[in-house]
């Protein structure tokens, strides 16, 4: 990992390195942690102490009456065994590990799509998908969820007049939310809309670095495109590849603010996922110990899954 | 090795918008009170209903304290507990905060609020007597009474006419008969509700089970059992259920805010509906159903008929008290705005708004308004939830709206859902806080 950086010091000539030697021997051993302080301070201000308060709060029962004291009380491991027993915990981790599935695999084949698309475009035309994939990126969470809101609502919505417009059948007062699979395909869908334009404009960024010799050469040997794409693109944009779908879980596994506005922060049963079930035992019983249980739990599965992308990065850096 | 520096890249910019994410979505810190400020949080209802009353609270507040500002900070039901909650841990509790009746009894438990004395407040020898308990725990008074609401059925006197009810349903079996002939008259317009009752208005599912002679949760042996799955409450929502699917085309997964009946009454797709007094005026309200003036000469209110002849169906006694946080700054400043908001002047507003105010001495203020004499006829005949401690996690889990969605998309069986619900509730009612 550290063979990039000291090869970049080592460029200048002998002399200057002589010369500057005296200077950076005295702060050697102090310099490198020097460095590091604002940056740990940062990182234990906003994420140490929170973290260490969530687990402390993990191991307490702390409901509305140690909150009002600011002291929770000491109840060891109850909080897991609570939560481990619990059968409904198990299906919404088992939802929200399909929820993140299907989010993350529609996002990473509909951008690759978009990117490939906007290789071949013209520049007027690129120009122009580009801005309304911006113009995606740019609309912040919560208005871009009450407007889908709004399309797909019951009494008012846009959607369902449109399919009975279009004589698709009759949607009038259709609830898209009585049936969670209809509801849960409108909140993937809406989830996925969001993410597309980051991953389509990285690909593209990635497939403009991809030495046009080697796909003529493929084509030139009479390989078809998506022998080219699969065989000497993806390998070559493996690196950000990984990196897209490890943030792309990330991201939608702790998907919170489409389901909750949504559904009007009344999510029924089917609509938990692992952030909204530990919102509504934490804020919606009060039972903020519990809540912090269910969140580290997420955390874990979390690390699990970062584990893979950390492991891969770890390979990338070894191979220069 | 291009693509590791765009992938290098890639991760900073990530990382950046989750940093930037994250700190926006922090939640939004209430402000430390200045000395000179009152900060009160009370509901957007009265804003939208009564927004004289919290005029005359505020001027009244201020002459008694020239120099003080009134930091008003308009709240929604929806989340209200969640900021309340968040406000305590944080240390920065409003000096007066609204809660609901059926939520005063667990923060009351808990030790949250500021014991109070009746005899400082206007009128509190004459306060309702529901809501003064609402605010008494351990012989201890915590709140001070705001209002309490009744509901009443709002119809169209018009649409009535035209299917030959000349006058309002006095039984259970009319109401019925004529809704069945008005979505008759009136259905071929998809949108067209005779009775509009959105799937989680938990208040009118439970208020059959009442009327049936059920109950949602009784006390038993030191705890706490819900009992809607008695035969009798799946009686009760049997017949609910086969009411509400017939008469009414109102959303299945939402409840009686989103949107607000009187939205769909006032645009002709609705020819009834249940709700509290403010509701009546509301059909006029730009940001309610925006009716002209001369749409009430077609309105009218009757009581809820109960499928026992000549009796009303009991209706829910909301209502709201308003409370000093124990931690909050200034004490002292918010029981003056109490005071002020609850006394005689601002109460006849909120009264007029029509509701039901917080003391007797007012009980008449609306007898000459024939749209608002129904809601205190169907006052008289009441219930409430149960006083257990932990009864507003029922409400804040929104298991009985969901109850609700169960029950009218036929998730199972009457009796199976109720069943299932009533697990859910007594195992919440009981959980150690």
């Amino acid at each position: 990992m550290s063979t990039r950086f000291p090869a970049a010091v080592a460029d200048p000539p002998l002399v200057g390195r002589r010369r500057r030697r005296p200077l950076s021997l005295a702060g050697s051993w102090s310099a490198p942690y020097l460095l590091l302080v604002p940056a740990s301070a940062v990182i234990a201000a906003v994420l140490a102490y929170p973290l260490y308060y969530m687990v402390r709060l993990s191991l307490e029962h702390y409901g509305l009456f140690q909150l009002v004291r600011h002291k929770g009380e000491w109840v060891g491991t109850a909080n897991f065994a609570q939560i481990f027993h619990d059968p409904e915990f198990w299906h919404v981790v088992a939802r929200t590990l399909a929820f993140t599935a299907a989010c993350v695999s529609l996002t990473m084949v509909f951008g690759t799509l978009i990117a490939l698309l906007l290789a071949e475009l013209g520049s007027k035309m690129r120009l122009l998908v580009t801005a309304g994939l911006i113009f995606v990126w740019a609309t912040p969470v919560v208005v871009a969820v009450d407007i889908w809101r709004w399309m797909v609502d019951y009494e008012f919505g846009v959607l369902n007049w449109l399919l009975t417009f279009l004589h698709v059948g009759n949607y009038n007062h259709h609830d898209w939310f009585v049936n969670p699979w209809s509801g849960w395909s409108v909140i993937t869908a809406l989830v996925v809309w969001g993410a597309i334009p980051f991953v389509a404009i990285t690909l593209y960024a990635g497939l403009t670095q991809v030495p046009r010799e080697l796909v003529e050469a493929s084509s030139m040997d009479g390989a078809p495109a998506w022998r080219t794409f699969f065989d000497v693109t993806v390998p070559l944009m493996k690196p950000l590849f990984v990196i897209l779908i490890s943030l792309s879980i990330i991201w939608d596994f702790q998907a919170f603010t489409q389901i909750w506005i949504m559904l009007d922060g009344k999510p029924g049963p089917d609509y938990y996922v692992m952030s909204v079930y530990a919102y509504q035992n934490a804020f919606g019983q009060s039972e903020y110990g519990l809540g912090s249980a269910i969140s580290l739990v997420t955390v874990g599965i979390l690390l699990v899954v970062s584990f893979v992308y950390i492991r891969e990065m770890v390979k990338i850096g070894e191979l220069s | 090795m291009k693509a590791r520096i765009t992938a290098a890249v890639v991760l900073a910019v990530a990382l950046a918008v989750a940093a930037s994410t994250a700190s926006g979505s922090t939640r939004q810190s209430t402000r430390k009170a200045a000395a000179n400020e009152v900060v009160v949080w009370v509901m957007t209802d009265a804003q939208n209903g009564w927004p004289g009353a919290l005029t005359a609270a505020n001027n009244a507040f201020k002459a008694q304290h020239p120099g003080v500002d009134v930091n008003l900070q308009l709240q929604s039901w929806d989340s209200l507990l969640q900021k309340f909650d968040a406000a305590l841990a944080a240390g920065s509790a409003p000096d007066v905060i609204e809660l609901g009746n059926t939520q005063t009894t667990k923060y009351m438990a808990a030790g949250a609020l500021s014991a109070i004395k009746a005899a400082n407040y206007p009128n509190s020898k004459t306060w309702l007597a529901g809501l003064k308990s609402s605010c008494s725990y351990n012989g201890k008074l915590y709140c001070v009474p705001y209002y309490a609401g009744a509901r009443a059925v709002i119809y169209r006197k018009d649409m009535y006419a035209a299917v030959g009810a000349k006058k309002a349903p006095t039984t259970y079996s009319q109401f019925l008969s004529t809704g069945t002939k008005l979505m008759k008259k009136f259905g071929k317009n998809p949108n067209f509700s005779a009775f509009y009752e959105p799937g989680q208005n938990w208040y009118v599912m439970m208020t059959f089970v009442k009327d049936w002679g059920g109950d949602i949760a009784v006390p038993q042996n030191g705890k706490w059992k819900a009992v809607f799955d008695s035969p009798k409450a799946v009686q009760a929502l049997t017949a609910y259920k086969s009411m509400a699917l017939k008469l009414s085309r109102a959303t299945k997964t939402n409840d009686e805010a989103h949107p607000y009946p009187s939205i769909p009454f006032a645009k002709s797709r609705a020819a009834a509906f249940i709700g509290n007094g403010w509701e009546w005026p509301y059909v006029f309200d730009p940001k309610g159903g925006a009716a002209p003036k001369s749409f009430a000469a077609k309105m009218g209110a009757y009581p809820m008929p109960s499928h026992i002849k000549g009796r009303f169906m009991p209706t829910f006694l909301g209502g709201s008290d308003l409370a000093i946080p124990i931690s909050a700054q200034h004490k002292s400043l918010g029981a003056d705005w109490i005071k002020a908001f609850t006394g005689t002047a601002s109460q006849k507003i909120i009264a007029k708004a029509g509701n039901i105010a917080n003391t007797t001495t007012l009980a008449n203020v609306n007898k000459n308004n024939p749209a608002l004499a129904p809601f205190a006829k169907a006052a008289k005949y009441s219930w409430f939830i149960p006083t257990a401690p932990n009864w507003v996690n029922v409400e804040k889990a929104n298991v009985l709206k969901a109850m609700g969605t169960a029950l009218l998309t036929n998730k199972g069986s009457v009796k199976s859902v109720a069943h299932k619900y009533s697990q859910q509730v007594t195992k919440i009612l009981n959980a150690k806080s």
